[in-house]
């Protein structure tokens, strides 16, 4: 498959971000497979969301609340985020403040350390992967598995996520015998069935003998220092209670205040995400095991980790991206996503979101800032977010930043500047109409432009450009006035 | 005894910046004030009997291919243990584990469990000690060789039996405050899941689970390490989107319901 090529490890990926973009682009759409299975999922994916929002009664009331309860708690994040570590710590939890990616590897790499760590298993975290710690561990020589199905997929065919809840969403079956069939030396047919079984009993012995079990955190709860884990398959349940060590990394804003506002939450959660009433595991974890208890994790360590974050606390226009709760059905709804798939974005956070948070995390807006681009303002993922986040309007923001910063190309610029003062006067806008009508002549067949140099065939290319006519609306309109004057003036002689 | 003390890196300079981004001075101390909590009032205000909440308890339990068995109090204990034998012959296993629950204790399930040649691991420090354990397996890191008894004897059981806290009608699901005797691993490690309750644990949804566990915990220090909220069999759509049912945890789901 074409997928892999070029975007396949994530080393220095990001980097490319905005010049690699359209050859990536280009890439997935002649990659027939992947067009037909992203479709495929989005749609299974949205219509269950749909279903779910029609048996769950006044949508708008719960997507307002939703809304409401994450702009509270971001508003007021220096209180709930102190709250929360102070439950955390009074739990017997290990509390470390990261301000960078680099800082919280080094943190991990201490507890790791510590406990001369050989092997870590992990649930699902797009935090881990935001740092690359794969990547670090590697190069330690810890083992680090990923134990999420389809994590566990992508880790053996050396690739990233494509999508936040389905991550190897452009991977068939026979792609995934062939990789267990190589990782194991024993056959695989391409049968789900068989495939799974493989993968549970393969990674029952991760679960077993891994010495620090790693998660993310779908959301902690202010009031108690709970950490909230969701998953369907179990894996975040057995890395977080068979491990002596557990270590949780999260996003500084992953927050809600009570258990009364988590309850909002993961209904919006499960529903966005896959139109389940509710995913199968929740587990909320207070603390690390008391010692009446028989079982769960000895140590538990939890990395906040700003990494860009806080730079978008207090502005008007951004701030509202931290209320995202991660459910993915910005992806599952937008036209360019559903075309290009997650790699093309060429981040660890794709799709709409990706194109939002990538550049402001980063702070990037020369190479991430071009993921603005990679939408067509449709506003569908607006309509789907369950916390109402204006995607939209922000990527046009992103577009104007860029142009303030002087990022866009020059000719694009040199474009833009002659536009502002043609269609500033309105003799050169009287001239450029007249001349544009002859300039035109030699490309246009049959009353339309259906090829043309560039940046022109940047549109003829997918389609028609209807031609230019002689006599432009502004000079035709003292004649249709004078039609238009006349026809009233007979209509109201017949009455 | 007491869990060992927490600790705290790197905070004062971290809140300082979240405060100025915020544009506070310094970080609020006081608890904001809240306008709204939690759900939507129409959602909250919503109350069924007994039996609605039975049967919405059912309705989606089954969606989810979860079996329901209904019992009268007075037979309970020959009623669910013939169930638990029927389970167990079945698929064919011989070694179950158990939550070491007053309420599952008086259903006294273990005699005829045991007579009917099937082990029993409870929840406790000596739960395994009565059994013969093949060797655990020994990975690279000779980890799970060095685990209790207790918990390697839970690795070995297929069926495992827990009391929930409580349960959820509206989204069929098991509330499990998990702790001390009450363990993690008697719903996680097994292929089958056996839940009995009675039906007036039963809630309409999930929030008045969490303030039963408020209730119960009013002291954060104290809370249960691990509450689970199950809903349904473990489920996995990783490949090629096509449902597989039991990928980690327990792939059979049943509720006993007590009436």
């Amino acid at each position: 498959m074409s997928v892999q090529a070029g975007h396949g490890q994530d080393t220095n990926m990001d980097e490319r971000i905005g010049s690699g973009l359209k050859q990536r682009t280009k890439q997935a759409l002649q990659d027939e497979f992947l067009r037909k299975a992203v479709a495929f999922t989005t749609d299974k994916l949205k219509n269950g969301r749909l279903q779910a929002m029609d048996a769950f009664g006044d949508w708008e009331a719960w997507r307002d609340r939703g809304r409401a309860i994450r702009e509270h708690t971001n508003s007021h994040l220096d209180y709930y985020l102190s709250q929360f570590a102070d439950n955390v710590a009074g739990n017997g939890g290990h509390v470390y403040f990261c301000s960078g990616a680099d800082d919280a590897v080094k943190t991990f790499m201490g507890i790791a350390d510590r406990h001369k760590a050989k092997l870590v298993a992990k649930g699902k975290s797009m935090v881990s992967e935001e740092i690359h710690l794969n990547h670090h561990l590697e190069d330690r020589g810890i083992e680090a598995i990923e134990t999420d199905l389809g994590e566990y997929i992508l880790q053996l065919a050396r690739e990233t996520p494509s999508h936040l809840i389905i991550p190897a969403i452009h991977k068939n079956k026979q792609q995934i015998a062939d990789l267990f069939t190589d990782a194991s030396g024993q056959h695989f047919e391409p049968e789900t069935k068989v495939l799974a079984e493989y993968a549970r009993k393969k990674l029952r012995n991760y679960f077993l003998e891994a010495d620090i079990g790693l998660t993310g955190c779908n959301f902690g709860v202010a009031e108690s220092g709970s950490i909230t884990l969701v998953s369907n398959e179990g894996n975040g349940r057995m890395v977080s209670t068979l491990p002596k060590v557990h270590v949780v990394v999260m996003g500084m804003e992953r927050l809600v205040p009570t258990f009364e506002d988590l309850e909002v939450v993961l209904n919006l959660l499960a529903r966005s995400a896959t139109g389940q009433k509710l995913t199968t595991y929740t587990s909320i974890l207070t603390g690390a095991r008391h010692p009446e208890d028989l079982d769960g994790p000895e140590e538990l360590h939890v990395i906040i980790l700003d990494n860009g974050r806080s730079a978008q606390l207090g502005d008007p226009i951004f701030q509202e991206v931290l209320n995202c709760i991660r459910c993915a059905a910005c992806l599952n709804v937008c036209p360019v996503y559903r075309h290009v798939g997650g790699h093309t974005y060429g981040s660890v956070y794709s799709g709409p979101i990706g194109a939002v948070l990538t550049p402001l995390l980063q702070q990037d807006m020369k190479e991430a800032g071009t993921l603005s681009y990679a939408s067509s303002l449709c506003g569908a993922c607006y309509e789907a977010c369950p916390v109402k986040i204006p995607l939209h309007d922000m990527l046009v923001h992103l577009r104007h930043r860029k142009v303030k910063m002087k990022l866009t190309s020059l000719p694009e610029r040199a474009a833009f500047k002659t536009f502002q003062t043609v269609f500033g006067s309105v003799t050169l806008y009287k001239l450029a109409t007249k001349s544009g009508y002859y300039l035109q002549k030699p490309l246009v067949r049959g009353g339309m432009i259906k090829a043309g140099p560039a940046p022109l065939s940047g549109w003829t290319q997918s389609r028609f450009m209807p031609m230019m006519p002689k006599q432009s609306f502004r000079d035709k309109w003292a004649a249709l006035q004078a039609e238009l004057a006349a026809k009233k003036a007979a209509r109201e002689e017949q009455r | 005894m007491s869990r060992s003390a927490g600790s705290m890196t790197g905070k004062e300079a971290f809140m300082q910046n979240i405060a100025s981004r915020l544009g506070r001075r310094e970080p609020l101390q006081k608890a904001p004030e809240r306008p709204f909590i939690g759900v939507p009032d129409f959602y909250r205000d919503r109350e069924l009997s007994t039996n609605e909440l039975i049967e919405e308890f059912i309705r989606n339990w089954t969606a989810l291919s979860g079996r329901t068995l209904i019992v009268e109090e007075a037979e309970a204990p020959q009623a669910i243990a013939a169930y638990l034998k029927e389970v167990c012959a079945e698929l064919g296993i011989t070694r179950i584990s158990r939550w070491e629950h007053d309420r599952l204790r008086e259903l006294s399930l273990d005699g005829p469990l045991i007579e009917a040649g099937i082990e029993v691991v409870p929840w406790r420090e000596d739960g395994a000690d009565h059994l013969r354990l093949a060797e655990p397996p020994t990975g690279s890191e000779g980890n799970w060789a060095k685990r209790s008894k207790l918990l390697q004897a839970a690795e070995t059981c297929r069926l495992g039996l827990v009391w929930p806290d409580c349960a959820v009608a509206n989204t069929s699901t098991l509330a499990l405050f998990s702790e001390g005797g009450k363990g993690r691993s008697v719903s996680l490690l097994t292929d089958t899941l056996v839940a009995v309750f009675r039906a007036d644990q039963i809630v309409t949804r999930m929030g008045e689970a969490f303030a039963l566990f408020k209730e119960r915990y009013p002291n954060v220090q104290q809370m249960a390490s691990s509450l689970n909220l199950i809903t349904g069999p473990s489920r996995s759509a990783d490949i090629e989107n096509d449902l597989t049912i039991g990928i980690h945890g327990p792939g059979k789901v049943h509720a006993v319901i007590i009436r």
